[in-house]
C-alpha cells in the first residue's frame, strides 16, 4: 500500500469503528481518539500508556448493588474499535492480558471490549530504551488483525486473522499485490532494525537467574532508589492487578462497586486483614515485581514482560529495568 | 448473565457466637436456584460481601457430603469481617464462589488422613474432617492434631474434648496441645495424658507418632502462616512424600478467579496465584515455589 494511500485506508477504518491511535502531546504519545488521518503519528517511539487502557479501564464501575435485593453487572454495550498503530510488543502484551483475562472464568468486562476491537499494528524502530528483541517480542506473529511494515514510500500489509483478510479484500483499490523488491525491502529493514537495539538483555536462563540470586545485595541497591510511586506498574503493558472498593448512596439502599488498577510497590498489596504483609518490605515489593515480569506466561510462552521500555522510560528515580537485571548477570 | 463476578443473595439463618471474636454463620442463598447450582470441594472458599463494605474471603467450614445450609466460620478481624460480625439471622449477604482448587479427596482416598490444625485453621479442615468421617470407608486411619492457644479462644471445644473422650463415636483419634492454662483442659490433659499437651501444635507429634505411617498417610496442614514452616519440617523429619503432604493458604484477595493479581507468589521461575492455583498446595509446591510458605 502506498503510504499515499493511507488516507483513503484511514477512512474505510474509521467506518469499522471509532478509530484510536497514537498522537504526539507535547513530548509524548497517547493513544486517543482520531477522526484524521494527518493526527496519526506512525512514527512513534512509545506512548506513556499502554493499549490495555482500552481493555482494562484506570478506574471503572462494575456492580450495581442494591442492598439486600440483589446485584447487577455494569457490562457496557460493545463498541467497534480500531486500535491502529500498535507496536509488536504492546501486541504481545495484549496476548499475555488475554491469556490472563479471558483463562476461565473469563472477565466479562476485558472479554466485551477485546472481541471488539481490531488491532492494527505498525513497524518501529527501537530507542535508547527499548529491549523487545531481547524478550523475543519484536515480532508480533499473532495477535493482531493487520500489521502495516513501513518499506520508505508504502506499507507491507501483513495480515493475522480472517478479520484482517476480509478487511483489506474491500480494500483491493488501494492496497496492491506486492512485489518481490518489497520483501527484499523488509527482510533488509528487519536486518538493519535488528543491529539497532541497543540495550540488551540476556534472557536465557533468565528466570531462573533472577530466582536463583534472590538475596542479591543489587536487590538491596536499586530497591533504595525505588519511591515505591508504581509509575512502572501503570505504564506496564502487562501489569494487570486490579483493586476493588464499593460505596454506598446516602439513602443506603444502592452501592456501586468500583475497580482500578493496582500497584504492587503499594504497602497495602499484600496485607491481609489484622495486619500481617506477605511483602512487608519495599525490598520484597521490588523484588516481586522484577519475579514477576521476569517470569514466564505458561498459556502462552511469552514473558511477562515485553521489553517495551516505559518503565524505564517513565520511572521518576531513574531506575533502568534492564540495567536492574543485568546488574544481577552481574554486568553493570 | 452468569459471571464469577455476579454474588448472589444469601441469609442468614443461624449464627453461633464460638468465641469472643469468633462466629459460625449459617447462610442459605435467597433463591432456589442458586442453592441448587452451588456445589462445593472441601477447602473451597467464598467471596462474601456486605454491601457498601466489601468483600472477604473465607473457607467454607463444612463437608459436601452434610445437607442444610453453608457454614462459614469468620474472625473478626478486618473491615469486612467487622460488618458482618454485626448481622444478624435475616439479614443479606453477597456470595460468590466456590473459588480455589480445594482439597484432593478422591486421591487420598485409601491413605490415612493426619490432620493437623491451628487456631481458625480448623475452619477450612472442619470441611476435611467431615468428609472423612462421612466417607469412613474410604480413608485409613483418621488422625486429628489440633492446638489452640487456651480453652477460651479455642474454636469447637466441646467437639475436641468430646473426640477426646470417646473417640470410639467418630472413630478418629485426637490430640489436642494448649498454650495457656485453665481448669477445662488442664483436668483433660490430667485424664488423658497420651491426648493433650501444653505446647504449640508440633508437641503433639511426641503422642501421635506411633500412629503416623509414613507410606500410608496423606497430612493436611491449616493454622497461622508461622506454624507451617514448623509443622512441614516435623512431617519433612517423618519421610511423609512431600506430594502427600497438604496444606492450605491465604493471602489478599479481590476476584478470587486469578485476575486481580494480589495473592500471586512465587520466584521468577514459577509464580502461581493462590486463589486458583491454590489454595491447597503440596510440601512439592512449597520446594518449588519460592514465598508459599
Amino acid at each position: 500500500m502506498l503510504k499515499e494511500n493511507f488516507k483513503d485506508f484511514f477512512e474505510t477504518l474509521k467506518k469499522l469503528g471509532e478509530v484510536h491511535a497514537p498522537v504526539r502531546r507535547g513530548r509524548l504519545f497517547s493513544f486517543t481518539k482520531v477522526d484524521s488521518p494527518g493526527e496519526v503519528a506512525l512514527n512513534y517511539n512509545r506512548t506513556m500508556l499502554p493499549p490495555k487502557k482500552y481493555f482494562v479501564k484506570p478506574f471503572e464501575e462494575v456492580l450495581k448493588i442494591k442492598v439486600g435485593k440483589g446485584y447487577e453487572l455494569i457490562v457496557e454495550e460493545p463498541k467497534s474499535l480500531v486500535l491502529l498503530g500498535l507496536h509488536a510488543c504492546d501486541i504481545n502484551a495484549l496476548r499475555v492480558l488475554d491469556s490472563v483475562y479471558l483463562d476461565e472464568p473469563q472477565d466479562d468486562y476485558y472479554q466485551v471490549r477485546r472481541a471488539a476491537a481490531i488491532v492494527i499494528g505498525v513497524s518501529c524502530e527501537p530507542d535508547e530504551y527499548c529491549f523487545c528483541k531481547s524478550m523475543g517480542t519484536d515480532y508480533a506473529w499473532t495477535g493482531f488483525d493487520l500489521f502495516l511494515h513501513e518499506l520508505g514510500t508504502s506499507y507491507l500489509v501483513r495480515v493475522g486473522s480472517s478479520r484482517g483478510e476480509s478487511i483489506i479484500e474491500s480494500m483491493s483499490n488501494i492496497i496492491g499485490e506486492p512485489t518481490k523488491e518489497d520483501f527484499i525491502k523488509l527482510r533488509d529493514l528487519e536486518l538493519k532494525r535488528s543491529r539497532m537495539f541497543k540495550k540488551i538483555l540476556n534472557t536465557s536462563l533468565l528466570p531462573d537467574i533472577v530466582d536463583s540470586l534472590h538475596e542479591s545485595e543489587v536487590w538491596v541497591v536499586f530497591s533504595d532508589k525505588c519511591v515505591s510511586c508504581g509509575s512502572c506498574n501503570l505504564v506496564c503493558p502487562t501489569c494487570r492487578c486490579y483493586d476493588v472498593t464499593e460505596k454506598v448512596e446516602l439513602n443506603l439502599q444502592e452501592g456501586v462497586r468500583v475497580r482500578r488498577w493496582d500497584s504492587c510497590f503499594i504497602r497495602s498489596h499484600a496485607l491481609v486483614a489484622g495486619g500481617l504483609n506477605f511483602r512487608p518490605t519495599r525490598l520484597d515489593r521490588f523484588r516481586h515485581r522484577y519475579n514477576c515480569k521476569s517470569s514466564i506466561d505458561p498459556r502462552t510462552n511469552l514473558p511477562f514482560c515485553v521489553g517495551c521500555g516505559r518503565c524505564s522510560a517513565f520511572c521518576p528515580a531513574g531506575i533502568d529495568h534492564v540495567n536492574v537485571l543485568n546488574a544481577i548477570w552481574g554486568l553493570a | 448473565m452468569s459471571s464469577a463476578y455476579l454474588p448472589k443473595l444469601a441469609k442468614i439463618v443461624e449464627v453461633t457466637e464460638m468465641t469472643a471474636i469468633e462466629k459460625l454463620f449459617k447462610l442459605q442463598f435467597v433463591n432456589e436456584e442458586d442453592a441448587k447450582s452451588f456445589t462445593f470441594k472441601p477447602g473451597q472458599f467464598v467471596e462474601v460481601n456486605v454491601p457498601g463494605v466489601g468483600e472477604s474471603p473465607i473457607s467454607i467450614c463444612k463437608s459436601p457430603t452434610r445437607p442444610g445450609p453453608l457454614e462459614l466460620l469468620i474472625r473478626r478481624i478486618g473491615r469486612v469481617t467487622n460488618a458482618i460480625h454485626k448481622l444478624k439471622p435475616g439479614d443479606v449477604v453477597g456470595i460468590r464462589g466456590p473459588f480455589g482448587n480445594g482439597f484432593p479427596m478422591e486421591k487420598m482416598k485409601g491413605y490415612d488422613v493426619l490432620l493437623i490444625a491451628g487456631g481458625l485453621g480448623i475452619a477450612p479442615l472442619m470441611s476435611v474432617l467431615q468428609y472423612v468421617i462421612d466417607r469412613r470407608e474410604d480413608y485409613g486411619e483418621v488422625t486429628l492434631l489440633y492446638g489452640v492457644r487456651s480453652y477460651q479462644e479455642a474454636l469447637f471445644r466441646d467437639m475436641a474434648i468430646d473426640l477426646i473422650k470417646h473417640p470410639e463415636k467418630a472413630c478418629l483419634r485426637t490430640f489436642l496441645s494448649y498454650e495457656r492454662d485453665d481448669p477445662v483442659f488442664v483436668s483433660l490433659m490430667r485424664d488423658h495424658p497420651e491426648n493433650v499437651r501444653k505446647g504449640v501444635v508440633t508437641v503433639l507429634f511426641e503422642c501421635a507418632d506411633p500412629y503416623i505411617k509414613p507410606d500410608k498417610v496423606c497430612a493436611v496442614v491449616c493454622g497461622p502462616p508461622i506454624m507451617y514452616r514448623f509443622v512441614l519440617k516435623e512431617l519433612a523429619k517423618r519421610n511423609i512424600p512431600p506430594n502427600n503432604i497438604y496444606i492450605t493458604l491465604e493471602r489478599r484477595m479481590k476476584c478470587g478467579i486469578g485476575k486481580c493479581g494480589h495473592c500471586i507468589v512465587g520466584g521468577a521461575t514459577a509464580i502461581r496465584y493462590i486463589c486458583k492455583d491454590g489454595p491447597v498446595f503440596t510440601y512439592s509446591d512449597v520446594l518449588s515455589v519460592r514465598g508459599l510458605v
